[in-house]
């Protein structure tokens, strides 16, 4: 939706103005100076001014159709000054001698009596523009939240509010809901949604047979109060945050700040509200009495990617990730030049990056001293203290990049926050600071964090968002189907005063989707939708997901019961092929962990950005450098010959096989069950059975002709007592079941 | 489809026991369904039709990274022996951006080395590069390339992303994005060579979807990451292994009739394939003892630019897109007399010999092959810090050359001008973003319309900018 004024065809207002006596607008009341403008002013602009600068059109970004962005100016300039008409670059312009600058730039120049005219009018306040947002037509995205009831349906369908909703929209269309996936089904989705974990062979059992009608309600609570639930939604939270173990750019410089992971997975284990998760990330060091925690919380911002040459592209980094994650918009276009359809101008885009251009990354030790510049060891064999990132403040000046350009700096700026949002209320009339921001960031009065946060939380466990566009809430994105939906989740996460014990409760949210019917359908296509919705938009069933890079690794790992469960501290060093260190500007160590450490979970490999673990780019794990709100989910033959052959698959293939033979299983048949159940939670069907089998007699024959092939097959921790033959070809089998499409997809 | 080696892969699947039983990769529930809209998902890439008709099928890149001195190279200047030792003139001083060079007033320095004219065009060549001065006839020089930043790893990204930061795809990317595969066995884009100063992301996706990357063909251990099976595991098991793979899957895709499983199932034997192809396309050993002579390799096994130039023949003749290869390391800040004879050692004879061997094989009309690097260097010098060594050239921006030939490009052509310094262009410039425009318009791609959406935007690879420079053409 576009506003336009109108604009008149004909002047004809402007012959009144020579006519009408100009009265003294400062002895006017209020009414009267309003009528001023209306009768005098208003009809220079829009016959003058709007055809370039007002509605949809803001050439350089300056509209004369709002009060706020009148006197805010477009990028060259402040506009109008109320009182002071020699400062005003408004006046400068339609006053200029110099071609290039004057305004209007084509037609007759303005009249000395209308030019007489505006600068009274300045002088005396420049009163009667209209405010700005109540005026305009606003996007749907930027209105405050609604509070939908939810629709009132007949149906025993859902299970809560979430699926009245749902089938709502379902009875318009005259579609049915899908069926309720299997029990099997259900528990593996839960695991993978809710830890990134298979669910255990006797957890599945336990859940199939259970007969009470919480069964199911039980599962979800065990599984949110596990503390691998803060890893699985951590690592969701660090793809955000941009986290790696290292500086970027060129030089790559390793940096510890695996304390702030670890925070993360810690905040979310405990349920911190999610408005003191973000405002503690964003300005924990500016909390009163900060905590050593509260501080380490800080290092969300300092994940920026970070070159001493160029500390302005981290300040503008943190900018774009602020716009991206919190209100879902792309900001960095306003960077060189303000934006006909973005609600951020230029301005306002350096005035958020003046909070930023405050900030200052520091290291801190776990005691809470500062203790940057970091001490350099000693010798090799000294490891370094541990540490991590911190953000504190100090004052800065800020100055408006002149189309983008570092170099070139215009006029300084102040923090503040965008104009089409809420205001900011601020402490102590000092300059705002990024606590304020923060609190801005989470006030009842924004609209599009609570939608864009809950819209990424139904991305997570659907797939795609009830908004697809999960980082662009912008003028252009239309409406989305389930508005009212995104509405709802977004006041229950909020909490109030509905349910003013959860208040901003990331897991309440959670339960409540995983508990919906909605989140329960099968996730098969459906022949009778490809037609009229292929791409899901109704929600009539889930979708399959492929699984995260860390999270395959994870499951092959866990499904062959050699997953370290342990959780938090230092990266760590897993196996990973020659070479990918090579040519660095700055040397890289990659000496593989040992012990426990070499088989602990994705999420705690060492990411050298410029460099990282192979496994990671190939199966789309986020690259650090801008915050990643969706993942690819990508398809490629390399991902095939990695599953296959890569090192440490094989190695989950062997030890699976171990596992299979000490399951000591009475028969083939009981084995090829021990093996479905363990990695795909649920028994095989007859045809797969066959399947299974054939190949499993087929390698017992052409194995029993080379031992040597089984000694290799079966690695170096073969089980004595047993024939090497019957070993490597379980491995062979097991091999293949975690090559399956379904072992890396969450049902 | 493949262009060129039916016969071969007729012949290593006709005598192979092992290829794969085709499985059926119709939608079940989609009759109508074509490759294409399996492809469209997440799959493996299927030929797309360009937006207009194609002069260049295929992309041979051969990137010089660290930036050759294109005034010992290919841009004579007599004025800076005449000149050498003299101050540099104030005008340019102004113009000229260092990347290093501290002094305030460097002086001139004449180029150590002789050039004669070449060919029936006559083009310039400096006396370090006699192979290539035997296929001037066959290409053209553009004298007047120009780029945004005087740091190494934000070049190399402008060039090869269209972007001075981390984070966008490569042109390799966009077009495999825009013109999908005709090679069965291997990726669309491949890579080649040494590192870059900004490593993978001069051949990464950016925000396209990763189907689109840069595979490396590595110098050591499997060609392509994993390609190898593991130990006890002979190519009839792996057959046998990924038949019931796929069979498994299949009836999974029967059940949830989800096009992701049939995507995976054409993943996996694409990788089958890859793993019989990609030996085949190293065995240089099956090329002639004329034809390693001819690109001067001794080895064939030894990694080498003369080996990746041959590799990249083979992947053009089996129908890969985009084969990039870098050669490290032209950045002669120092000790140029030194560096750069022998990276022109490194890069002459093979380069010419590619050029060579693809128009004798009737190939080169339908490859664009490119020749050059992220940026150029000064005709002042640049004084070491050690006194003992000696001088080099700094990095120039405003002007440097780059070699073109195939693909519709003139032949025995030169474009553009410096001055007789050669550090200012007196002819257009031809800025990255013209460059990028006009490698996409070579493969039929219009650089405007060739566009992704994420966040909220249209991105492309030249962004807002770029021009085709339709003179490059005959």
């Amino acid at each position: 939706m576009i506003f336009r004024f109108p604009i008149p065809l004909a002047v004809a207002g402007l012959g009144l103005l020579f006519i009408v006596e100009r009265i003294p607008a400062a002895d006017l009341p209020k009414a009267s100076r309003e009528q001023q403008y209306k009768e005098q002013i208003l009809p220079i602009l829009q016959a003058r001014c709007y055809e370039c600068h007002a509605g949809s059109e803001q050439e350089s970004g300056f509209r004369l159709d709002t009060r706020h962005r009148a006197l805010v100016g477009g990028d060259s300039g402040v506009a109008i000054i109320p009182g002071n008409p020699g400062e005003s670059e408004f006046l400068r312009r339609i006053t200029s001698t110099d071609e290039s600058e004057w305004m209007p730039p084509e037609g007759e120049r303005l009249s000395s009596s209308e030019i007489a005219l505006l600068t009274d009018w300045i002088a005396e306040g420049a009163s009667g523009l209209p405010d700005s947002i109540a005026e305009q037509p606003t996007h749907w995205a930027f209105q405050p939240i609604s509070r939908p009831t939810p629709p009132p349906v007949d149906s025993t369908w859902p299970h809560n509010a979430v699926d009245s909703f749902i089938l709502d929209r379902l009875r318009q269309e005259t579609i049915e809901p899908s069926a309720t996936a299997s029990r099997e089904t259900l528990v593996r989705r839960l695991y993978l949604d809710l830890l990134g974990l298979l669910p255990p062979r006797e957890r599945v059992t336990t859940f199939i047979r259970a007969g009470d009608p919480d069964a199911f309600e039980r599962l979800v609570d065990e599984l949110l109060a596990s503390p691998h639930y803060g890893e699985r939604w951590g690592r969701h939270w660090l793809d955000l945050a941009r986290y790696a173990d290292s500086t970027g750019y060129e030089s790559d410089q390793p940096r510890q700040i695996w304390a702030y992971r670890d925070w993360v997975i810690n905040a979310l284990n405990r349920d911190l509200p999610f408005s003191d998760f973000v405002i503690e990330q964003f300005a924990g060091d500016q909390i009163p009495n900060a905590t050593v925690s509260q501080k380490i919380a800080t290092g969300f911002h300092c994940n920026a990617m970070f070159d001493g040459g160029v500390r302005w592209e981290a300040v503008i980094d943190r900018v774009n990730t602020t716009g991206s994650i919190f209100l879902g918009l792309t900001l960095g276009c306003a960077q060189c030049h303000t934006h006909k359809t973005d609600p951020v101008t230029q301005r306002e885009f350096y005035s958020l990056f003046a909070y930023f251009n405050a900030g200052y990354v520091r290291q801190m030790d776990f005691a809470g001293n500062l203790v940057d510049p970091p001490p350099s060891p000693v010798d090799k064999t000294t490891e370094l203290p541990a540490t991590t990132l911190i953000m504190t403040y100090s004052p800065s000046t800020t100055h408006l990049f002149v189309r983008g350009d570092p170099r070139n700096h215009g006029e300084q700026v102040t923090s503040g926050v965008p104009a089409f949002l809420h205001d900011l209320e601020t402490r102590d009339d000092q300059p705002s600071q990024r606590l304020d921001l923060a609190r801005w960031i989470m006030a009842d009065d924004n609209p599009l964090t609570a939608r864009v946060t809950t819209n990424r939380v139904w991305q997570r466990f659907f797939g795609l968002g009830l908004v697809k566009t999960e980082n662009d809430f912008g003028v252009q994105t239309p409406l989305p189907i389930h508005s009212s939906l995104l509405d709802f989740l977004s006041i229950y996460l909020r909490g109030k005063p509905t349910h003013p014990i959860h208040q901003w409760s990331t897991k309440h949210l959670h339960r409540l989707i995983v508990s919906s019917a909605t989140y329960r359908q099968s996730s098969h296509i459906r022949r009778d939708l490809l037609e009229s919705d292929p791409q899901n938009h109704w929600w009539a069933r889930q979708n399959r997901l492929r699984l995260e890079a860390e999270i395959i690794r994870d499951i092959a790992l866990d499904a062959a019961d050699l997953l370290t469960p342990k959780i938090g501290g230092a990266s760590v060093y897993p196996a990973q092929p020659d070479g990918i260190l090579a040519g660095r500007a700055t040397p890289a160590q990659w000496e593989p962990s040992t012990g426990e450490d070499r088989l602990r979970r994705g999420m705690y490999t060492w990411v050298w950005r410029l460099t990282p673990h192979p496994h990671l780019p190939l199966f789309d794990a986020p690259d650090g450098v801008t915050a990643c709100t969706r993942r690819d989910r990508s398809n490629v033959p390399v991902q095939a010959l990695t599953l296959l052959n890569d090192p440490t698959f094989v190695e989950c293939s062997q030890a699976l096989g171990r596992r299979v033979i000490r399951t000591d299983s009475a028969s083939d048949s009981d084995a090829i069950q021990f093996l479905f159940q363990t990695c795909l939670s649920r028994l095989p069907s007859q045809q797969e059975h066959k399947l299974i089998e054939q190949l499993l007699n087929q390698q017992r024959q052409t194995l029993a002709l080379s031992e040597s092939e089984c000694q290799l097959i079966v690695g170096e921790s073969s089980l004595p007592h047993i024939s090497l033959t019957e070993q490597a070809a379980w491995v062979v089998i097991a091999r293949s079941i975690q090559n399956l499409d379904e072992f890396f997809t969450r049902p | 489809m493949n262009r060129h080696l039916h016969s071969t892969r007729r012949r290593f699947f006709g005598t192979s026991a092992l290829s794969l039983a085709p499985i059926a990769l119709n939608s079940l529930f989609r009759q109508q369904s074509s490759a294409a809209e399996i492809d469209s998902l997440s799959g493996p890439l299927q030929a797309r039709t360009p937006h207009y008709s194609a002069r260049a099928k295929s992309v041979i890149f051969l990137f010089q990274t660290g930036g050759p001195s294109q005034m010992d190279l290919f841009d004579p200047k007599p004025a800076l022996n005449r000149r050498d030792g003299e101050d540099f003139p104030d005008e340019f001083l102004k113009k000229v951006q260092f990347a290093q060079i501290q002094e305030k007033v460097p002086q001139i320095w004449g180029s150590p080395y002789r050039f004669s004219q070449h060919g029936e065009c006559g083009a310039p060549m400096s006396e370090l590069l006699p192979h290539m001065a035997t296929i001037v006839d066959q290409v053209s020089f553009v004298h007047t390339m120009k780029t945004d930043d005087t740091n190494h790893m934000f070049a190399e990204l402008m060039m090869n992303t269209g972007w001075r930061q981390f984070g966008r795809p490569s042109i390799g990317s966009w077009v495999s994005y825009g013109l999908g595969s005709e090679s069965q066995d291997l990726p669309a884009f491949l890579v080649l060579g040494g590192a870059p100063r900004s490593k993978a992301a001069n051949y990464g996706n950016g925000f396209l979807p990763s189907k689109y990357q840069g595979t490396k063909l590595r110098n050591s251990g499997d060609a392509i990451l994993n390609l190898s099976n593991p130990a006890g595991y002979t190519p009839q098991r792996q057959a046998n292994s990924i038949q019931t793979i796929n069979a498994l899957n299949r009836i999974r895709y029967e059940e949830n009739g989800d096009d992701e499983v049939a995507a995976r199932i054409a993943s996996y034997e694409l990788a089958f394939r890859m793993q019989a192809a990609a030996p085949e396309l190293l065995e240089l050993n099956k090329e002639t003892p004329e034809t390693l002579r001819q690109y001067g390799i001794d080895d064939p096994a030894r990694p080498t630019f003369a080996r990746n130039c041959l590799l990249a023949r083979r992947l053009v003749e089996r129908g890969v897109r985009f084969i990039q290869i870098f050669n490290t390391d032209w950045d002669h800040h120092t000790a140029l007399a030194t560096g750069l004879p022998n990276m022109c050692r490194v890069t002459d004879q093979p380069s010419a010999a590619l050029i060579k061997d693809l128009a004798q094989r009737g190939l080169l009309d339908d490859t664009l092959v490119i020749w050059g690097g992220e940026l150029g260097r000064t005709p002042v010098a640049q004084k070491s810090m050690n006194p003992n060594e000696a001088v080099g050239r700094d990095h120039q921006i405003n002007a440097f050359t780059m070699m073109f030939a195939g693909g519709g490009v003139k032949r025995g052509s030169t474009l553009g001008a410096t001055n007789d310094l050669g550090c200012v262009p007196i002819t257009d410039s031809w800025h990255v973003y013209d460059l990028q425009a006009t490698i996409l318009h070579a493969l039929g791609l219009d650089h405007k319309a060739l566009t992704y959406r994420y966040q909220g935007r249209d991105f492309r690879l030249t962004d807002v900018h770029g021009n085709v420079k339709h003179e490059l053409f005959a």
